[in-house]
């Protein structure tokens, strides 16, 4: 991926205080807000459950960051640069995971 | 296949033994057509499976069927035809597989539609069911997998999502067989019409989107007056669908409606086929810019609202965490590698001891009895010196080598792979490696079709189909070769137990010689890396594509439908390529040991010639000329290799000329290969370059029909070669100069 490219993708909503789900604990449940990707990548997640509105919870992370996320009852292991483009809102204020 | 009518074992119903009978094949005639559709992993292929009685194999990871089965039965006096099409999420035709589904959903001209769909995550499937009601109204719903639902602590509404949707819902358990019955009786009303569906119609759009279509749909029904939905199909052409525009164009869409007359319609003139098209670019500056968006996200909505509405909640949830304990070990950063390493290396243990014995029997059955009885045979019958030898010594042993090496491992390796993948593990050792595979440009479900290679690179090519995107599928077709395959292991396991286990102290001579052959197939698991890196910056330059990958529920694999599939399936299949390509190899490994020229074989003079080449790299000729007619099959480079070097070094042994032979002991092996001349350094690039060289014509052939590409074939072919010559060649310079 062209490394520039992706900065600017990255940057703009964090500036608006946007989260991603990359940037979220495991096992805390958060909402999906939008997937800001392009259509054609964001098809297959949208096909797999990965909707606005749905709850999302990373169960658990490989060595090198990229989680597994519980979504509409089954496991989608995702990569890392792909959880870092679904902007997602939580549900409670973030709980304490020690 | 045979039909088989009311099978007691099987756990059917009195009604259903009287009323089903499987037929087994596609047949050529029939009463009405049946389709399956369904997302991925939901059943579909053992709902096909139970009404068709075929074995057709079900893994357990999402994209198995790539191309459409067909298979039949009969109900109620009917011959039904049942396709059962690719797993897809949706009918956008993004990939090949939704293309392929929904070309027959509209084309192909079902008379029923069967969506199975996954009880457990409703709202995802029924985003499909909502996308084929737009294309067909005589659609029947089977709700599969009520049982894990209801273990997921999820309970559905079945009266009510009929209701919610207008078309019958079954539901049922596929693999326990339970709702089949009704099922079929749902279908058959269907499809005489007894039962008349009412399906769901998504709400309409916003008005500058309904006023578009409203200016559209009278275009579409005057050039196409006999399509039943035009407001799909003027739909489909304001979003610039490429495969109903192009069906627009060519006519094809009128053939759509075509009824079972047999009146064919003529195509609309070609003026009014384009006017339709123009009319519809035209209007889609009229749309709002994100109208895409908003159609898609229109059917997830409702998809979405319907769910809603007929899932109660607040029922315990049992389930899940034997399969959460399960992963956190499978995919734990910690355990999870090790564990697949111990995993892998159990099967091909399991492979490798376990194929001896009947390896060992099959050849003393078919080179031992059958070899010596058939040639006395021959010479009673008094057959011409010249063609017994082409028959017998040449393409019976060539065969019978490559049946007697090659059929017991196989038929190992394959069902305990299969069991992993009806298990579940394969998709988490593609999540394990993904990120390898990342950094090297390719993708993570290369790691499946890579294993997959080990067992024979032809299975593994053919497996990159689960692979979608098409830079990537490439990828690893062209690398797969270098999974060292079933074939190739004897051929390392033998020199390095004679050449290097030998180093070695005698009680650690074996631990050494396997430490060596693991160590060729890690390097080629490497190679495989630096291939796909070289070739991801290269010619297969590329996006990444965004990875996403389903990690199913774990699932008890089922032993005994797994060993008959993946026997028929995977084993056979293989097995019979290779016999038909070991058919020539034999011929020519023969005559050109025969054929003489100035008094010499054709295989003295071409061992001579390739000679040269061969010092230089670290081998010799003979092991070139090997390589060469061996290219049908790697089974034979060994028997190849010990039969000319007896022909071509004028030594005593050996079974006559073109008559290729294993000797009787490591021992006499040794003293033949040493006899040729051969040293440790032979040895070594040898097992380089048994693992680095072009793939065997089985797996080229395969190559060529999977990507129809010469370019790519040749690419797959010449690449491996390439790299094995280079290595061989610095390999035998380095050995060279440190030995002098």
């Amino acid at each position: 991926m062209d490394t520039s490219e992706q900065s600017v993708e990255s940057l703009a909503p964090l500036e608006s205080g946007d989260l991603r789900l990359g940037d979220i604990p495991l096992q805390q449940t958060v909402e999906l807000v939008n997937i800001d990707l392009p259509e054609d990548q964001a098809e297959p997640l949208l096909e797999r459950g990965v909707l606005p509105g749905c709850q999302i919870c990373p169960v658990r992370s490989s060595p090198s960051g990229d989680p597994i996320i519980s979504v509409d009852g089954s496991l989608l292991a995702l990569r890392r640069e792909t959880a870092d483009c679904l902007c997602v809102r939580l549900l409670t204020a973030l709980q304490d995971v020690s | 296949m045979s039909s088989i009518v009311g099978d007691p074992c099987l756990s059917c119903s009195q009604h259903r033994a009287q009323s089903l009978v499987r037929l087994g094949l596609s047949p050529d005639r029939w009463d009405y057509l049946v389709a399956l559709a369904g997302n991925p992993n939901t059943g579909k292929s053992t709902v096909f499976n139970e009404l068709t009685g075929l074995r057709q194999h079900t893994g357990n990871w999402p994209g198995k069927t790539v191309v459409r089965a067909e298979g039949a039965f009969g109900h109620e006096g009917q011959r039904v035809k049942v396709v059962d099409l690719p797993g897809t999420y949706s009918l956008q035709a993004g990939s090949m597989d939704e293309e392929v589904a929904r070309d027959f959903v509209l084309f192909g001209r079902p008379d029923v539609t069967v969506v199975v769909v996954d009880a457990t995550r409703l709202e995802r499937n029924l985003n499909l069911v909502l996308q084929i009601l737009e294309i067909t109204d005589r659609v029947v719903v089977f709700l599969n997998l009520m049982d894990e639902a209801r273990r997921h602590g999820i309970a559905l509404d079945v009266p009510k999502l009929e209701r919610e949707l207008g078309i019958p819902v079954v539901p049922g358990v596929a693999r326990e067989g339970i709702g089949v019955d009704d099922l079929l009786v749902a279908v058959n009303e269907v499809a005489t019409g007894v039962r008349k569906t009412a399906p769901f119609q998504l709400d309409r759009y916003v008005d500058e989107i309904e006023d578009a279509i409203g200016d559209l749909v009278p275009v579409v029904e005057e050039v196409y007056p006999e399509v039943p939905n035009a407001r799909w199909v003027a739909l489909r052409l304001l979003n610039a669908d490429e495969a109903v525009q192009e069906a627009v164009l060519s006519g094809e869409l009128g053939q759509l409606s075509r009824d079972d007359s047999g009146e064919v319609h003529e195509p609309p003139i070609v003026s009014a086929r384009e006017k339709l098209l123009s009319a519809s670019v035209r209007l889609r500056w009229k749309l709002p810019s994100d109208f895409h968006d908003i159609v898609t996200q229109h059917t997830y909505d409702e998809a979405g609202k319907v769910a809603g509405r007929v899932q109660m909640h607040g029922i315990k949830k049992v389930g899940f965490t034997f399969d959460r304990k399960l992963d956190s070990l499978l995919t734990s950063p910690v355990f999870g590698f090790p564990l697949m390493l111990l995993i892998l290396a159990v099967v091909f243990w399991l492979t490798i001891e376990g194929a001896n014995v009947p390896s060992a029997m099959l050849a003393t059955l078919l080179i031992d009895t059958v070899h010596p009885w058939l040639k006395g045979l021959s010479s009673l019958i008094g057959i011409w010196g010249w063609l017994d030898g082409l028959l017998l010594d040449g393409v019976y042993l060539a065969t019978a080598w490559v049946v007697s090496v090659m059929l017991p491992p196989m038929a190992i390796f394959f069902p305990v792979f299969t069991l992993l993948e009806d298990f579940g593990y394969l998709p988490r050792v593609a999540f394990n490696l993904d990120s390898l595979f990342r950094a090297a440009g390719a993708h993570g479900k290369q790691a499946l079709t890579m294993c997959m290679g080990f067992g024979c690179n032809a299975a593994g090519v053919v497996a990159t189909r689960v692979i979608d995107s098409p830079r990537e599928r490439l990828i690893a077709i062209i690398t797969n070769n270098f999974s060292l395959c079933n074939g190739r292991w004897p051929t390392q396991i033998l020199i390095a137990t004679i050449f290097i286990g030998a180093l070695a102290p005698a009680n650690f001579g074996g631990l050494v010689s396997a430490a060596s052959v693991v160590g060729i197939a890690l390097l080629g698991i490497v190679m495989m890396f630096v291939a796909s890196w070289l070739l991801s910056r290269t010619v297969l330059r590329g996006e990444a594509t965004s990875f996403s990958l389903e990690l199913p529920p774990y699932r008890p694999p089922r032993v005994l439908q797994t060993l008959y599939t993946s026997i028929i399936d995977r084993t056979l299949i293989v097995l019979w390529r290779a016999v038909i390509f070991a058919v020539p190899a034999g011929a020519v490994i023969w005559l050109m040991s025969n054929l003489t020229l100035s008094g010499e074989s054709m295989a003295y003079h071409l061992v001579e010639w390739l000679n040269p080449i061969g010092l230089l790299l670290g081998l010799n000729g003979v092991i070139l000329l090997a390589y060469v007619v061996a290219i049908p099959a790697n089974e034979i480079v060994i028997p190849t290799v010990l039969m000319l070097t007896v022909l071509t070094g004028g030594l005593v042994g050996g079974a006559g000329p073109g008559v290729m032979f294993e000797a009787d002991s490591l021992g006499a092996t040794e003293a033949l290969l040493r006899g040729g001349g051969w040293t440790l350094l032979t040895a070594v690039n040898l097992m380089l370059f048994s693992l680095l060289h072009n793939p065997c014509s089985t797996t080229i052939y395969t190559i060529y029909k999977e990507t129809r590409s010469a370019k790519w074939t040749a690419l797959a072919t010449v690449l491996p070669l390439v790299m094995g010559v280079t290595v061989c060649f610095l390999v035998a310079q380095v050995w060279r100069i440190v030995a002098a």
